[in-house]
């Protein structure tokens, strides 16, 4: 013991010392644990932020405006040939019986009244006339009263977007226009209720008639292709990896790649997918087969990381008590292992899954940016997925069109929320497991 | 009768085999004959022995048909289209396509009629072939393997050696895939650097791509087009480094207070929360950066006297910051709970204050593994693309400004590949040579990352 | 403060002398709970100033945890609840005004397993007067150091590779380093749960060496389960079983005649 040392302290000297020096640090460690807090407040703000922002514009994005008119349906001019044929009715008048109904409310007087009336009403109420009387042929020859989706600069006209004290040079409907709509509201026939066309419609320029049903499709069919291709893949080279590969040189490289591809950029993908499905395979564009194809490959390395994890976690007692009672090992695989590790595997699949049912970049570039206003009936038609719809619903101008993609973003976040929580199941029973 | 009708059938033909295997089987043992293997087993391998072929001729007559016939078919299009300048296969080969599907934009002419009609007899004839090759396949080597069964037969291992195979076999997609990427860059690129020296492209000032046609057009942008890639790098380092100023402080302070401050309730609260952020679309980002953050900054740089552009890359750039605050806060989290507890115990044992354990011994332990979390959000955000594309604009200016609007690598990528393209234009494989230099980047990245992440783990291991 | 009049007269099951003359802890009706489950149950004794005492029992019986109330290390597992006082110098550690810094830099510990932070060796012994502040300059942090493995017979073994990391050592040298560490900030008191077990027989007689030297400047509370190196180095012994305390007394004594069968059966290894 080093008795002779004057400057080694004694316990109460250092325990004087580190007394006085307590309240300073216990400061410093309150800032650290407050920064911490901001951070954590500022992170979760955004996250609310963002969400306030999406569903304050998304939610009256699923309603809309909608005028009612009496219309007198005249058999021989909306069913000129007289077959109730959709060539016939699509010949038909509709659009200036919807016009003489609309006329017969606000009584416009000369041809620029009558113009400016005309805006009033969405241009596809014809087609829901014809629509109508398809479904229905007894409603022909008599007067109903029909709604009709209101023009989108009515549409934010009526939702204060477009403002009275604008002046009218400056205002996107004129002064005409909004005497009608004060006329018509005075006599109680624009209502605001829940949107027909956003869940049911298809992709269209004119914002009051848009709707997701197509893009939601094709995102269905797209995903269902995507789920076909890389699950299977994805599970048999994780058994392989996990089980079979010898370690070996070969094995080593596939790895690699597994790991580097999971890094690489998505739009990478989409040039895989533009050079070598269509440029060398001769692939049609914008087909759901082909934008499944492109996020299967790219949900793959995912799939096999959490897929060889899961199978991992299986516990090697298990494996043995089945090779004990003589099961091969094929048979140990399949009997045991994989149903025990399934819950873990479906879990990354349902998250790999989840990242591409959000993925825009690859899906724009192998061309299933088409405006197409068709439904997709199968994997070979041509289609647009939800990502890629919001994507060009928000560069288009009309103000009814960021209520909509808010809208069209919503639907694609619920199903997120609704895929992630099922990965959160699955995990939890996976948990319980052991 | 088309392709699917013929899918059906093989499956059909195998699903015959596995009865007949299985009943062979059976009626073995039923002469008290002790088999090697269970029945199923038996029909199984028939089954697989005919429909791995036969699908096998299948898939390879129906990919590679397309492929020949769009060569063979050049015999039709008039030498006079073949040589005139604009000529471009992709356009003739469409159009031919087209009138096979009966799709027609007014007049056609003749060779086109023609040379449908020559297709379409080509595609009837190839799809007998393809009936023919397939199903003698799926008969004839389901019988071979029909007449391997007999009593001593070990059909469990051979189903087993087939099955194993197959597993195999899947995992070369991976590498497939990798080299499908590796090929169509390289060779891509390569033809760009033909016709753009190399150098103009690394060193280039300005990035301004135009169509060939625009030019040929005499639209008065000849000689305009040049293909400097340096704007891009600097546009995408510029939004990559805002990003990481707004996550890396974000990220790391989260990840401390989660996992030394918090109490597991907060943690079990907090960590999803922030792990929504990056299961949050990128489109879905992109629109807010759009239509909320960068008009709010607009509004705000006015009311301070800073001109902020409507595009600007400090939009894009703050909002991707937001998508990785949990790239940087999961994985740190992870490393600093990795920590062993017994050096937490020494430091509390000597009496630190939490501070002082986390700063002056957990940190130091976890800092390969927070460099590499770092290093992995700089690769996405290098590799994202919809923030940009819809927030920071397509204009590639050369500024260091975060107020200006800037453009990445990757946006510009999708822009040049969106939509109708002219091969072989400079512009579009001016995009694959873009393309090679980003997974390039990315893939040093991310070998240094998981290099460190591993040094790392073997030292606490 | 606890008042002196009822320290000295606390109900106890336990057999033995819990009072010491000189307490420099003192632990009255001590219980543990982890969430639900109690882990120590009414536990009483004193650990006078200078005295090495040693804890034995069976594996899982409250030892670590008791020791780690000590120096109110359970304070770092969010399920664990201490009932009871425990007392320094007649000051309750638990006290809403004791600050659990100054208390643990006062109450040294050692670990189990050596654990040196992933620093030199010199940083390592350092750390303590710096985040302390026991040392206005590098002559004295480097005098400190100096002397803190001195003490702990650690100094010859290292003084030419001070600034190599503290993890290159052996076992027992890290585990020395760590003691160093401990003694670095100039405690009354060092906690040690089972220093030796994942030491070799000649690290541990070096350890043991060196315990028996700081016994003469610090009050020193060993967990151990070796019963020879309680024999060797303790004045006092305590047994516990099952979260109880169930004998305390003179080493000598609780080896040679325990008065509790379940300490008999322990000692002669019928408890295992
Ligand atoms: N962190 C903890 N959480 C819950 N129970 C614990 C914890 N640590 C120890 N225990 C339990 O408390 C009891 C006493 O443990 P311990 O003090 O480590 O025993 P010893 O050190 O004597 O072997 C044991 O039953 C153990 O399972
Ligand atoms: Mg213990």
């Amino acid at each position: 013991m080093n008795k002779n040392n004057s400057k080694m302290l004694t316990a109460d000297e250092a325990s004087k010392i580190v007394a006085s020096s307590v309240i300073r640090r216990r400061k410093k460690d309150a800032r650290l644990k407050t920064y911490g807090r901001i951070a954590i407040g500022l992170a979760v703000s955004f996250l609310i932020f963002l969400f306030v922002s999406i569903f304050s514009k998304g939610i009256p994005g699923f309603f809309q405006y909608y005028v009612t008119l009496d219309v007198y349906l005249d058999r021989d001019r909306l069913d000129p040939k007289g077959d109730l044929s959709p060539e016939s009715l699509y010949n038909g008048d509709a659009r200036s019986i919807v016009l003489e109904s609309l006329y017969k409310v606000i009584n416009p007087k000369g041809r620029k009244e009558k113009k400016a009336a005309k805006k009033i009403i969405s241009s596809n109420a014809d087609v829901r006339i014809s629509k109508m009387v398809l479904d229905n042929s007894k409603i022909l020859g008599k007067t109903i009263s029909i709604t009709f989706a209101v023009d989108d600069d009515i549409d934010s006209f009526l939702r204060g977007y477009i403002k009275r004290e604008t002046p009218s040079s400056e205002r996107r409907i004129n002064d005409t226009v909004i005497k009608f709509v004060d006329k018509l509201s005075a006599e109680n026939r624009i209502s605001y209720k829940f949107s027909d066309y956003i869940l049911t419609g298809s992709a269209s320029r004119s914002p009051e008639i848009a709707g997701i049903k197509g893009a939601f499709i094709g995102s269905m069919l797209t995903l269902a292709v995507c789920f076909i291709i890389a699950f299977p893949l994805g599970v048999a080279t994780a058994v392989y990896l996990e089980e079979f590969a010898p370690k070996n040189r070969i094995t080593e490289i596939i790895e690699v790649n597994i790991n580097n591809l999971a890094a690489v950029p998505s739009v990478v993908f989409g040039i895989l997918g533009l050079a070598i499905f269509i440029g060398v395979f001769g692939m049609p564009r914008s087909i759901p087969l082909l934008g499944g194809m492109v996020l299967a490959l790219m949900t793959l390395p995912t799939i096999i990381i959490s897929s060889r994890a899961a199978i991992r976690a299986v516990p090697p007692s298990i494996k043995d008590a089945a090779y004990g009672i003589g099961a091969s090992k094929l048979q140990t695989i399949f009997h045991h292992v994989l149903p025990l590790a399934m819950p873990g595997m479906l879990t990354g699949t349902i998250i790999g899954m989840a990242q591409a049912l959000g993925e825009t970049a690859p899906l724009l570039m192998i061309g299933m940016v088409a405006f197409i206003v068709d439904i997709p009936g199968g994997v070979t038609d041509p289609g647009t997925v939800l990502p890629v719809q919001i994507f060009m619903w928000a560069d288009f101008a009309e103000r009814m069109f960021i209520q909509k993609t808010s809208s069209a973003i919503i639907v694609l976040l619920v199903f997120l929320i609704f895929m992630n929580a099922a990965a959160v199941i699955l995990r939890k029973k996976l948990e319980r497991r052991w | 009768m088309n392709e699917y009708t013929l899918l059906i059938l093989l499956l059909l033909i195998s699903l015959l085999w596995f009865y007949f295997g299985n009943k062979t089987a059976l009626s073995l043992k039923n002469k008290q004959l002790k088999l090697n293997s269970l029945p199923h087993y038996y029909g199984i391998y028939v089954a697989l022995y005919s429909i791995i072929p036969s699908l096998f001729s299948y898939l390879l007559i129906l990919v590679f048909d397309g492929i020949l016939f769009s060569n063979l078919i050049m015999e039709f299009v008039p030498k006079e289209i073949l040589n005139s300048p604009d000529f471009n296969k992709t356009i003739v080969l469409a159009q031919i396509d087209n009138a096979v599907r009966g799709i027609y934009f007014g007049e056609q002419p003749d060779w086109v009629t023609i040379a449908s009609n020559q297709m379409i007899e080509w595609n009837n004839q190839s799809l007998i072939l393809n009936f023919f090759c397939s199903i003698s396949l799926a008969l004839g080597i389901g019988y071979l393997g029909f007449k391997n069964i007999h009593q001593e037969f070990r059909s469990r291992n051979s189903v087993e050696k087939i099955i194993i195979s197959l597993l195999g076999l899947s995992s070369i997609i991976a590498i497939l895939t990798t080299i499908g990427i590796v090929f169509s860059v390289i060779f891509e690129s390569l033809r760009f650097f033909a016709i753009i020296p190399a150098s103009e492209f690394l060193f280039g000032l300005t990035w301004n791509p135009q169509f060939e046609g625009a030019e040929r057009a005499g639209s008065g942008q000849e000689g305009l087009a040049s293909y400097g890639s340096v704007p891009l790098f600097v546009g995408t380092f510029l939004i990559s480094l805002i990003a990481l100023c707004v996550s890396v402080p974000i990220g790391l302070f989260s990840a401390v207070y989660l996992s030394e401050y918090a109490n597991k309730k907060e943690r079990s609260i907090f960590k999803p929360l922030l792990e929504i952020l990056a299961g949050i679309p990128t489109v879905v980002y992109g629109f807010f950066a759009a239509l909320t953050v960068a008009p709010l900054m607009r509004n705000g740089g006015s009311l301070i006297g800073l001109d902020v552009a409507s595009e600007s890359a400090l939009a894009a750039g703050f909002v991707m910051g937001i998508m990785i605050i949990p790239f940087i806060s999961s994985l740190s989290d992870d490393v600093i709970n990795a920590v062993p507890q017994s050096l937490r115990d020494a430091g509390y044992g000597l009496g630190s204050t939490k501070n002082e354990v986390i700063t002056n011994v957990i940190i130091p332990a976890a800092l390969p593994g927070i460099i590499a979390s770092i290093i992995l959000a700089v690769s996405r955000a290098i590799g994202e693309t919809m923030i940009v594309v819809m927030a920071a604009g397509l204009a590639a200016n050369l500024s260091f400004n975060p107020l200006d609007a800037v453009t990445t690598v990757t946006a510009q990528i999708v822009t040049i590949l969106v939509g109708d393209q002219e091969f072989e234009s400079a512009k579009t494989l001016s995009a694959f040579a873009l393309a090679l230099t980003l997974i390039v980047i990315t893939l040093i990245l991310n070998f240094y990352a998981l290099h460190v992440v591993k040094k790392y783990r073997e030292q606490y291991e | 403060m606890v008042s002196n009049s009822n320290i000295n007269n606390v109900k106890t099951k336990t057999i033995g002398e819990i009072f010491s003359k000189d307490p420099k802890i003192i632990c009255r009706n001590v219980d543990v709970f982890y969430g639900e489950k109690q882990a120590i149950k009414d536990v009483s004794i004193d650990i006078a100033s200078r005295e090495i005492i040693s804890f034995i029992g069976p594996s899982g019986c409250g030892k670590s945890t008791f020791l780690r109330c000590l120096n109110r290390m359970n304070d770092t597992i969010d399920t664990c609840k201490v009932k009871g006082s425990i007392s320094l110098d007649k000051e309750d550690i638990y006290d809403e005004k004791i600050d659990v810094v100054t208390l643990r830099a006062k109450i040294g510990m050692v670990f189990q397993k050596p654990n040196p932070f992933p620093k030199s060796i010199y940083e390592n012994v350092a750390y303590g007067p710096k985040i302390h502040g026991l040392s206005s300059s590098k002559e004295e942090l480097d005098f400190i150091v100096e002397n803190s493995l001195k003490d702990s017979g650690l100094w010859e073994e290292v003084k030419d590779r001070l600034q190599s990391p503290g993890t290159g050592l052996s076992g027992g040298q890290q585990q020395r380093l760590c003691i160093a560490r401990a003694i670095a900030v100039s405690p009354e008191i060092i906690l040690m749960d089972e220093p030796c077990s994942a030491l070799d027989p000649i690290a541990t007689a070096k350890i043991e060496e060196l315990i028996n030297q700081l016994g003469k400047n610090y009050s020193i509370v060993i967990v151990t389960h070796s019963m020879q190196q309680a024999a060797r180095i303790s004045q006092r012994t305590a047994y516990f079983h099952l979260g109880e305390l169930i004998e305390v007394g003179e080493t000598k004594k609780i080896f040679t005649m325990p008065e509790d069968k379940q300490t008999e059966a322990y000692i002669s290894g019928r408890i295992g």
